[in-house]
């Protein structure tokens, strides 16, 4: 877990380990209602969850039924009609670097090269230039990038873009690493790495996530709970704790107890 | 795996600028224009001179104006009011669009004036050139801005306005506040497809529209094309229209090459 050596040569150790850069997330009460041509939508109503600090929890649902909403409240990028979001304690009342975003079809900026990307949110802070690079160096490290630091996007995979995009959102050191279907847009066997890798950053960076997706394996395979929503209108039917022992196993009989029971509660059937 | 790291500048955009990277291409753009060079001259020996001159006679007055020097004065001359009319015509243009794209309120406000304005050919605006600059380079360059301005403005627009709403959201999530870092480091680079397109478009109008420019006696080319003209001096009309595309062709291939590089990210 989380190491608490910061200083130069601890090279190993990903900027932002240590439990300051941590942070439990309180979602209270949330409605959001839009207008569809003059009639009222109750896209969700009235969610209430908890992640505590270093927890990984996944939302999963069927689609529509509000959970990218949900994750754009949370991430400060679209108000909420009713309740708040707290992250430490503090209402989330627009974006912040606190929380690091993930989105599913990577949105790089394709005019910057990969280290560029990485170190775009670090240029916004007071920190110095050489710590910058070292932070950039760290993160391309953490994602296995260093040598494709100077690649404009373009020339990169899907998954190569989708870690691009991971280091990006930890290189500012935020508390809490929210992600809406980050592997959505890459292939079965690209996407199982990306899970892998991503519990191994998740371990040493013992940062918060809070991961949205409508793969329930993926759910089961990653969270330490799972909010399990139900649509029409969007809300938190059930929060289902997993005690299954990492790594998880596909093949293993507690995995598959999972998923049978997440599917049940979203009602896709086993 | 391409890594594009932008390394020094070797001329290989220019090179491709001028299509001498593709030797079949060059090859057939050659014939092409020997073919059109071999069509005029055939036909002209049908005409009279006053109606359609030979190459050789055009390209003989060609050499006659540019051994006199009135060649070699009359594109400076124009020189002098494209540079600053270009310049003028394509920074107030990008920035308009930028601002007015990014902001609805400057938007909402403009929108009529913008299609009440835009209609209006630089040509028609002489009187305004002559009677705010005089029959100087000054009058000249505001006819060459305004003609250049309008396709900035709406290149850049249209480019502004294409920018994802998602890229904005990454930024926001980054620590980009306020219009203008917003500007900067997203909104700008991210259009910069659309608006170098624009600029590129620009160039060229504003070298047609020395001619415009200079209708009201104004020295330069497009002075020596409707003088040569009126005289019925076609082949001298034609030498100095050769300067244009010329001028174009130089122009062209110059910012095709720094586009390249600006753009090195893309596909």
């Amino acid at each position: 877990m989380a190491g608490v050596n910061r200083g130069p040569g601890a090279g190993e150790e990903p900027a932002g380990s240590g439990a300051a850069g941590v942070a439990d997330v309180a979602v209270d009460g949330i409605g959001k209602t839009y207008d569809d041509a003059g009639t009222p939508v109750q896209a969700l109503d009235d969610v209430s969850f908890g992640v505590d600090e270093g927890e990984f929890v996944c939302l999963v649902g069927p689609s529509g039924c509000g959970k990218t909403t949900l994750f754009r409240i949370i991430a400060g990028l679209t108000e909420a009609t009713d309740g708040e979001v707290r992250v430490a304690g503090a209402p989330v009342t627009g974006p912040t670097t606190d929380m690091g975003v993930v989105f599913q079809e990577y949105h790089l900026f394709p005019w910057l090269t990969v280290e560029e990307n990485v170190g775009f949110g670090l240029e916004r802070t007071d920190v110095s230039a050489a710590e910058r690079e070292r932070r950039v160096d760290e993160m391309l490290d953490l994602v296995g990038l260093a040598e494709f630091r100077d690649s404009y996007p373009k020339s990169l995979s899907g998954g190569m873009k989708q870690r691009v995009a991971i280091a990006r959102s930890l290189a500012v050191d935020p508390e809490l690493l929210l992600m809406d279907e980050p592997f959505g847009a890459v292939d079965a066997q690209t996407r199982e790495m990306l899970q892998r890798e991503l519990l191994d950053v998740w371990a040493s960076t013992g940062k918060t996530v809070l991961f949205v997706t409508h793969d329930v394996a993926e759910a089961v395979t990653l969270a330490d709970r799972i909010a399990v929503m139900a649509a029409e209108p969007g809300r938190v039917a059930e929060i289902v704790d997993v005690d299954v022992a990492r790594p998880r196993e596909r093949g293993d009989p507690a995995f598959g107890e999972h998923v049978a029971r997440v599917r049940e509660l979203i009602g896709a059937g086993p | 795996m391409a890594t594009d790291t932008g390394g020094e500048f070797d001329g290989s955009e220019l090179r491709a600028g001028l299509g001498l990277d593709d030797p079949r291409r060059l090859l057939r753009g050659a014939a092409g224009l020997a073919g059109f060079v071999a069509l005029w001259h055939l036909v002209s020996l049908t005409q009279p001179p006053l109606v359609l001159p030979s190459p050789v006679a055009v390209a003989a007055e060609f050499r006659g104006q540019l051994a006199s020097g009135a060649m070699p004065e009359a594109l400076a001359s124009s020189i002098r009011h494209w540079v600053p009319g270009t310049i003028a015509g394509t920074g107030l243009g990008v920035a308009a669009g930028v601002a007015f794209a990014w902001s609805g309120l400057l938007d909402d406000v403009s929108a009529p004036l913008v299609r009440l304005l835009r209609p209006v050919p630089p040509l028609a605006l002489i009187g305004f050139a002559i009677a705010w600059f005089g029959l100087n380079h000054a009058g000249a360059a505001f006819i060459i801005a305004v003609g250049g301005f309008w396709i900035n403005f709406y290149a850049t627009y249209g480019a502004v306005e294409g920018v994802s709403d998602d890229l904005l959201d990454v930024g926001r999530t980054l620590g980009v506040r306020g219009d203008l870092d917003m500007i900067r480091s997203i909104v700008v680079p991210a259009s910069l497809p659309g608006i170098t397109t624009g600029i590129r478009t620009g160039l060229g109008r504003c070298w047609m529209l020395v001619i415009a420019a200079e209708i009201f006696s104004v020295p330069g080319v497009g002075r020596e094309i409707l003088r040569a003209s009126n005289n019925l001096r076609v082949d001298r009309a034609i030498a100095y229209i050769f300067v244009l595309s010329l001028m174009y062709l130089v122009v062209d291939v110059a910012f095709r090459a720094v586009q390249r590089r600006v753009l090195a990210w893309q596909a």
